[in-house]
């Protein structure tokens, strides 16, 4: 019995601590194979010649001579900053009705305003195309301007980029002190004043954030400048046409490293003020309940319901021209363009392959990326290896999907490469997209595990049972909140990302978003209507599983759930 | 051998204590956090049975030299040993306790049936043995019928208990407690302790207990371990300890204390200002400045003048302010050499004869075996 005791004593926390060690070192395996590595590749590649021998900066010299290509940079950084403007203008404004006005049916705007995220970036191109293209029924409006160039990149990225603003905000105005707007008040402080010395600044970080995350995401896009650009290059596009246009890899390397530029810049900036927010708000600060004022209340409410409308505009002119025999001359309903008869092997094919790829990327993302999580955050030792694992997670956020999907080419299509018969696979799609979306996955987790009591896991040690159990038992179900989030935000985005896996899809693994660049390309507009549409109620019924899913389970969970 | 979770819960272990085997010793155990000592040096040994409590002021290194004995924080030197075996590098899993958080860390999304039975359903027992074994746990701790319940749907009290009895369930043969009561409120606090310490000698289980409440320590503890600064700086019974405090610091921690500033002198004396008073014997060289302790409770007070012609070592002093506490009064007097102030506590009882007064001039009379004598500014914390 003694003896007994002491062998598994010896032998068994060793085996609960190989065990975790090999989980991490799995972590950071995937990290490597999945993001450094392809990321080095591709450095390396942008400093070769065709036929692989080294050449210093000479691509970049090449580059920079070449006018075709160094206007791109401005093209790109002109959009960028309209859409910013654009977008971070109107999203302020109606996180402001949102937050801080009793405006009427903010549920309702909540919800419309959130759809974008649910389409592809293609979709609001295509649907301006059919309002203000040649033959488009708004093209009045335009006085003459082309919509295939910068003003319909800026529209359509607006269009997309407009909910992820919107939510940056909204939380940012949310974190308010009523202390300080009584005090101002008590000091007879106009309210113009009140708002740049009290209000302004007291989302200051939230805004600089949301500047940030909106430039980045506008400058790194590439499917709305892909179908609704015209001449108009931007580097993302460019990126796509040096490769699988004109094959020349090299270039595109060069085009991709000057591409992360901006997204590295805006990563560190993101980061600063992370740091700096977390002291900002008091524990004894008092929430900010807005009072009624019917005029501005209705304003807001009017802007807020503009904006929705334009997003409801967008979306019903989808479906719309996905329905119609033939824009604008025969305009009877038919669902003939979902057969997708531009496409050799059928569309549905692509969508199903879509939809495989967006399931296994909620399912292994999620455990993956929720259980390293955990090892990083509620584990003792192997602390190197944690803080690691820890820094890799949050590199993803810097890489722009054109750049990511590129080094993949570079890095699993070399001919060395062990690794090299996952070129094309689903398998492979699956890793990219997992990694692409890394990072917000992991800062969820975070923030959830960090609500969890500390000693859950010393308590499971103390009583013997090994740490998956405590996981399993314990952890998985307190989080399982967040753990839905996680897996819905995977599923949308496989589900619309397109700019990655543009270049790794072969003819087995091609997916629903390629097949709307394709068919676009291709002059089936109306099929890539469809196709776009079929991708976005994807989403939407996903989108709406989770919303009852998340109701049932946390109403079960009502019965232990603090109801404080 | 420990005992197996298949034994039924009883008094085995209690009815052969204080045999005085060592359950555990810790050996020159230090911890530092980078540059910062936490634990300096600590060397402590724990009998089988008995239930001992640390107690400190807020970051003395209590909870980390608990969390160090149940291998949550691995000690940078020093060795542990329980019951004979050499503990030292092993991780929690391997070692034999139970341990009760602050915070109690009861699952929440398990019902109070599946927190108390966490660790058994690990062992592959059968459910029948299991659901007997839960029942017996909650029947110790005065919840039986709350199988069902969440434990957010359970008072501070009970919720505390329901980890007391998680952590007794696999029988561990050392209990171990981090401000277990601490989060609770006073009255409940005060019920929860003896019921604790009942169950702890019924059990006979050796518990190490952290509190920052002397109180606690004295009512509940065999045997108190005072730590300041990472260091122990006594080891002793309740009343060791209190009567018999080893350091100017130990004595300020523990109950009031009059800390009276004096001139050492040799054979048992002390000088204040001009006045010789007797003490207990002491090391402090002759002349050198040194601190004068004494309780409160120890000062006798009485009408002046008869007391000035009877007794060696008297003084006066006048009545600064009168504090009425109920059982007894507490009178501020303030010695007239070099004004010094002394806190005395007078049993109700005895008030009425002295008719005490702001103003009044008492005579003092500090019985030498209740002086101790330590060295100037060592009670600073
Ligand atoms: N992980 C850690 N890293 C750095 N310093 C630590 C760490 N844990 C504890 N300390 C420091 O060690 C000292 C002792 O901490 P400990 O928690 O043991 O105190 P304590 O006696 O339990 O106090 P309290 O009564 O407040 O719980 C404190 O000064 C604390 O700041
Ligand atoms: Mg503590």
């Amino acid at each position: 019995m003694m003896a007994e005791s002491l062998i598994k004593a010896a032998t068994k926390p060793s085996l609960e601590s190989l065990i975790r060690l090999l989980v991490l070192l799995a972590g950071v395996a995937l990290l490597v194979v999945g993001l450094l590595f392809p990321l080095v590749t591709m450095l390396l590649k942008s400093l070769q010649d065709r036929a692989g021998d080294f050449i210093g900066l000479a691509n970049f010299a090449h580059y920079f001579q070449t006018p075709a290509l160094v206007n791109s940079i401005a093209n790109s950084l002109r959009v960028a900053l309209m859409t910013t403007g654009v977008v971070v203008g109107l999203a302020f404004l109606c996180a402001y009705g949102i937050t801080r006005t009793c405006m009427p049916g903010k549920r309702l705007f909540r919800m419309l305003a959130i759809l974008p995220i649910l389409a592809p970036s293609l979709l609001p191109a295509i649907s301006l195309v059919y309002l203000f293209g040649n033959q488009g029924f708004l093209r009045e409006v335009l006085a003459g301007q082309s919509i295939y160039g910068p003003i319909g990149i800026v529209m359509g990225m607006s269009f997309w980029i407009f909910p992820h603003a919107l939510m940056l905000l909204t939380t940012a105005l949310t974190n308010s002190d009523a202390r300080l707007y009584e005090a101002a008040e008590a000091l007879g402080t106009p309210k113009w004043r009140t708002f740049l010395t009290i209000t302004l600044p007291g989302v200051r970080y939230g805004l600089i954030s949301c500047l940030f995350v909106v430039f980045t995401l506008a400058i790194t896009d590439f499917g709305v400048p892909k179908i609704i650009g015209g001449q108009f290059s931007v580097l993302a596009t460019d990126v796509y046409r040096q490769v699988v246009g004109q094959q020349n890899f090299q270039m595109g390397a060069v085009v991709s490293v000057i591409l992360l530029l901006p997204a590295v810049l805006s990563f560190i900036v993101d980061r600063w003020i992370q740091r700096r927010q977390v002291a900002q708000l008091s524990a004894r600060a008092v929430p900010w309940q807005p009072t009624l004022s019917p005029l501005r209340d209705w304003v807001f409410a009017l802007l807020c319901y503009a904006v929705a409308g334009a997003i409801v505009l967008v979306i019903g002119t989808a479906v719309y021209a996905s329905l119609v025999q033939f824009w604008p001359y025969n305009l009877s309903i038919t669902f003939e363009h979902y057969t997708f008869q531009g496409m050799a092997d059928g569309g549905w094919g692509a969508w199903f392959n879509s939809l495989k790829l967006a399931f296994s990327v909620a399912l292994v993302g999620t455990l993956v990326i929720f259980f390293n999580a955990w090892l990083i955050e509620k584990s003792e030792g192997f602390r190197p290896l944690r803080q690691g694992l820890h820094f890799m997670a949050m590199l993803p956020m810097a890489v722009p999907g054109m750049v990511l999907g590129l080094a993949y080419i570079f890095f699993f299509n070399q001919a060395g490469n062990p690794l090299n018969w996952l070129y094309g696979t689903m398998m492979l799609l699956v890793l990219n997209t997992l990694v692409h979306f890394y990072t917000v996955c992991h800062l969820t987790s975070v923030t959830a595990l960090k609500q969890l009591d500390p000693e859950f896991e010393a308590v499971g040690a103390s009583l013997k049972v090994p740490f998956w159990t405590t996981f399993y038992r314990v952890t998985l179900p307190v989080s399982l909140p967040a753990v839905l989030d996680i897996s819905v935000y995977l599923f949308v985005n496989a589900m619309t990302t397109v700019s990655a896996v543009v270049f790794l899809y072969n003819s087995d693994t091609r997916l629903a978003s390629v097949a709307v660049l394709h068919l676009d390309e291709a002059g089936y507009f109306a099929s890539a209507a469809a196709m776009a549409v079929l991708i976005f109620l994807t989403s939407l019924v996903v989108k709406l599983l989770h919303a009852a899913l998340t109701h049932v389970l946390l109403n079960n969970a009502q019965r232990w759930r603090q109801a404080t | 051998m420990p005992p197996t979770m298949t034994s039924p819960l009883s008094v085995s272990t209690a009815a052969t204590p204080r045999a005085t085997t060592t359950h555990l010793s810790i050996d020159g155990v230090s911890k530092r956090f980078g540059s910062f000592t936490a634990l300096d040096n600590i060397a402590l040994e724990i009998q089988e049975g008995e239930f001992v409590c640390f107690l400190g002021p807020s970051g003395c290194g209590k909870t980390t030299l608990l969390r160090t004995i149940a291998g949550l924080t691995r000690q940078s030197a020093g060795r542990l040993t329980q019951r004979g075996k050499d503990i030292s590098m092993l991780p929690p899993q391997a070692r034999d306790f139970g341990i009760v958080f602050q915070s109690y860390a009861l699952f929440p999304n398990l019902t109070v049936f599946n927190n108390v039975a966490y660790g058994l359903r690990n062992r592959r027992v059968e459910r029948a043995r299991i659901n007997d074994r839960v029942a017996e746990l909650l029947a110790l701790v005065n919840l039986t019928g709350s199988e069902a319940k969440y434990p957010a749907a359970l008072s501070g009290g009970q919720q505390q208990r329901v980890a007391l009895a998680r952590a007794l369930a696999t029988e561990p043969g050392l209990l171990l407690l981090d401000e277990p009561l601490s989060a609770l409120d006073a009255r409940v606090r005060g019920h929860l302790r003896s019921q604790i310490k009942a169950l702890q000698a019924r059990l006979g289980v050796t518990t190490i207990m952290v509190t920052h409440d002397q109180e606690e320590a004295l009512t509940m503890a065999d045997r108190i371990v005072v730590m300041n600064h990472g260091v122990i700086e006594q080891v002793g019974t309740p009343a060791a300890i209190y009567h018999q405090p080893a350091s100017a610091f130990v004595a300020s921690f523990i109950g009031s204390m009059n800390f009276l500033e004096v001139t050492a002198q040799a054979n048992r004396q002390a000088l204040l200002g001009n006045t010789p008073c007797a003490c207990l014997p002491h090391t402090i060289a002759v002349g050198q400045a040194a601190q004068l302790a004494i309780r409160p409770e120890a000062v006798a007070l009485s009408l002046q003048a008869r007391a000035l012609k009877h007794q060696a070592g008297a003084l006066n002093g006048e009545v600064v302010s009168i504090e009425f506490l109920g059982a007894f009064q507490r009178v501020t007097l303030r010695l007239p050499e070099d004004h010094q102030t002394l806190i005395a506590d007078v049993p109700s009882r005895d008030s009425s004869k002295l008719s005490l007064y702001v103003g009044q001039l008492l005579a003092i009379h500090l019985p030498a075996e209740a002086a101790r004598l330590y060295a100037a500014g060592s009670s600073q914390q």
